[in-house]
């Protein structure tokens, strides 16, 4: 195996390289934030004139809540009847599910590759 | 600050290899155990009980405990593999010489996202507590960015200046703020004769169903995401085969009894809707324990704790870039040390606006959701990781500083885990979940096609190990 | 003008001279020695001096 001289990179193309990655970063975590696709889908249904009874509070709780600065249902009848909407499609499921594996099937594979180039340069072929 | 090169005679400035610096071996068991549980430690500060919205107050539990099992597994694996390769980089430098350098670039790039976006998210809680005290005290409308870009600024400035110093900081207020916990539940448990915690009162049934368990999870790796970060410190501790398993498996020790016992006080004063909703629960359980000191208390823990986390990102995500800099997987530039403070401290200078955008720009939860994926995909990696490393070098081809048992079993359960969490993330968070992997996957295009030429072949593999078996 | 807008202030200016120690302590360091000296730093020299990992 012969040794394998990597091309020295210049000052220039490093900062082409840093930039790159910092665009890719900021897209990622941006972009699904501008597409208003972030977070999860969250309904609160509030009754009208809400009662602590209606809304399923104890007295210990009522208190609590009082204690935490919400004096009367309607202020914190928002945060009683908040709910996750956890439905899913399995056609979704299984999209991700590809993803996943999809992705580590393709890094493992480029490793492998790059690893036995590794091996075989630093302890010689076999 | 004291003068460093008293302890550094003996190995650094003369590498073998004609390394002319190194960073500086100062650190012992203590530092390890304040840079692991000082990362995590604030998520029982704020975060953890976002698994409590997810599926009520008993979910929060399961999930507490099924990811201390998680993090279990990853403390143990970890140290195996760590008191062996001792470098900087941590796992970043494991996947380099057992899985691949492609796995290893996507490691370093998990470890560099999860430490800067938690470093982020503290700083916004930083904000957040002003915020509150501000409010509490009368005056309305406080600017939280100054609050927020002088916590990254000052940890910054700290980390820059050295290692030793940096984590000494650590260890301090970690210290302070894990003795509030054990005070806050001392104070209020029955132990000590009061009765404010009204557990029958305020549990309910699950309001989600077992669908809420499983979803708790996402938020359940919060109370102990970080725990592995304590590797990185491996090129600056003074005996790390021996600090490492040490300050790691203690670290996680001390996790376990601060979660369960923030979930208990925690539930017992407030309800479910509240507490999972809630940004400081902490220092909200102590305002309603009804105690002017338990409430000052914790209101500094949660300042000290959010520091102590920041500080330990700083330190951990620049060790890791640092790293990948001086193995050309990025532009050399990084992979400089200073020669005075023997830091790497142009990775140090370059994470500060990328914390300062996210912190000052992105809400609170995508911060932490993305911290999460980058956490989860590393633990994704570690099972594949030890089943390769025992494959390739079996127990008997190299001397490890600490073996975990019942191997493969803690891989499997691992493994099965990150299956689970993987699922609960779709649950609420799908879209980011296939984002971010559609980053990775863009990335490491790149970095297979472009990026790899400029590094070296052979030289990147630096252990003094036998050749693999099987290749 | 109460005491947390003087914080507020305050911990701009701080921020700012934090922020300059950094750079300044960077451009001078950068400056004074080359990346012959700055880039040296090896991975894994204490298992090179230690150990050679022989069971």
């Amino acid at each position: 195996m012969t040794k394998y001289t990597p091309p020295v990179q210049g000052k220039f193309g490093q900062i082409v390289d840093v930039i790159v990655l910092l665009v890719m970063t900021i897209g990622a975590l941006y972009v699904p934030l501008w597409m208003g696709l972030a977070g999860s889908a969250h309904t609160s249904s509030v009754p009208e004139n809400p009662t602590w009874e209606s809304l399923g509070q104890n007295p210990v709780m009522v208190e609590k809540w009082n204690q935490l600065g919400y004096a009367d249902p309607a202020s914190a009848a928002e945060l009683i009847t908040a709910r996750f909407d956890y439905s899913f499609s399995v056609g979704s499921l299984l999209m991700m599910i590809i993803v996943i594996v999809g992705y580590y099937a393709i890094i493992l594979r480029f490793s492998e590759n790059e690893y036995r180039e590794v091996i075989s340069e630093k302890f010689g072929g076999k | 600050m004291t003068d460093f090169d008293i302890t550094s005679k003996t190995i650094d400035g003369i590498g073998p290899h004609g390394a002319k610096i190194g960073l500086l071996r100062v650190l012992g068991p203590a530092h390890v155990w304040a840079l692991g549980v000082g990362i995590v430690l604030v998520g029982e500060y704020m975060g953890w009980n976002f698994s409590v919205g997810k599926g009520g107050a008993f979910a929060a539990l399961i999930a507490c405990w099924f990811a201390g099992i998680l993090y279990t597994c990853v403390a143990m694996i970890d140290s195996e593999v760590t008191s062996t390769v001792a470098a900087a980089g941590g796992q970043y430098t494991q996947a380099k010489h057992i899985v691949g350098p492609l796995m290893a670039f996507n490691v370093g790039l998990y470890l560099v996202f999860a430490y800067t976006m938690l470093e982020a998210a503290n700083a916004i809680t930083v904000g957040f507590l002003m915020d509150t005290v501000a409010n509490m005290t009368g005056h309305e409308g406080l600017d939280q960015r100054p609050f927020i870009i002088l916590a990254i600024m000052f940890l910054a400035w700290l980390n820059y200046r050295g290692v030793l110093a940096t984590l000494t900081f650590s260890l301090v207020i970690t210290a302070i703020a894990f003795s509030a916990i054990i005070i806050l539940f001392l104070f209020t448990s029955p132990l000590l004769g009061s009765d404010v915690l009204q557990h029958q009162a305020l549990m309910t049934d699950l309001p989600y169903g077992w669908l809420g368990v499983l979803a708790a999870m996402h938020f359940g790796l919060w109370y102990y995401l970080g725990i592995e970060g304590t590797t990185q410190a491996a090129e600056e501790v003074r005996s790390p085969a021996r600090a490492l398993p040490f300050g790691t498996l203690a670290g996680i020790m001390t996790l376990l009894i601060a979660a369960t016992l923030t979930w208990y006080v925690c539930v017992g004063l407030m309800p479910w809707e509240y507490l999972g909703q809630a940004g400081v629960p902490l220092f909200d359980a102590a305002r309603l324990s009804g105690s002017t000191f338990l409430m000052v208390l914790l209101g500094i823990g949660t300042l000290f704790a959010t520091l102590a986390s920041a500080n330990g990102c700083i330190n951990d995500a620049s060790r890791a870039w640092f790293a990948m800099g001086r193995d050309h997987y990025l532009p050399s530039w990084f992979g400089a040390v200073h020669p005075k403070y023997r830091t790497p401290y142009r990775s140090i200078i370059f994470l500060v606006p990328i914390a300062l955008v996210f912190a000052l720009g992105a809400p609170l939860d995508q911060v932490i959701t993305f911290s999460i994926l980058s956490g989860l995909l590393e633990y994704t990696f570690m099972p594949i990781n030890v089943i390769m490393f025992r494959k390739k070098w079996p127990l008997d081809t190299i001397k490890r500083g600490y073996e975990h048992p019942f191997h493969p079993i803690p891989a499997i359960v691992l493994l099965s885990l990150c299956g689970i969490t993987y699922f609960a993330v779709f649950l609420g968070y799908g879209t980011q979940l296939v984002a971010m992997i559609a980053f990775y996957i863009v990335v490491s295009l790149w970095f297979h096609f472009r990026r790899y030429r400029f590094v070296r072949r052979a030289a990147q593999f630096t252990m003094p190990w036998p050749r693999p078996q099987g290749y | 003008m109460d005491i947390w807008n003087i914080m507020e202030y305050a911990a701009w200016a701080l921020s700012a001279v934090f922020g300059l120690i950094i750079v300044a302590d960077w451009l001078k360091t950068d400056s004074t020695y080359s990346d012959d000296v700055l880039l040296s730093s090896q991975e894994g020299e204490l298992e090179a001096m230690t150990e050679e990992h022989k069971v």
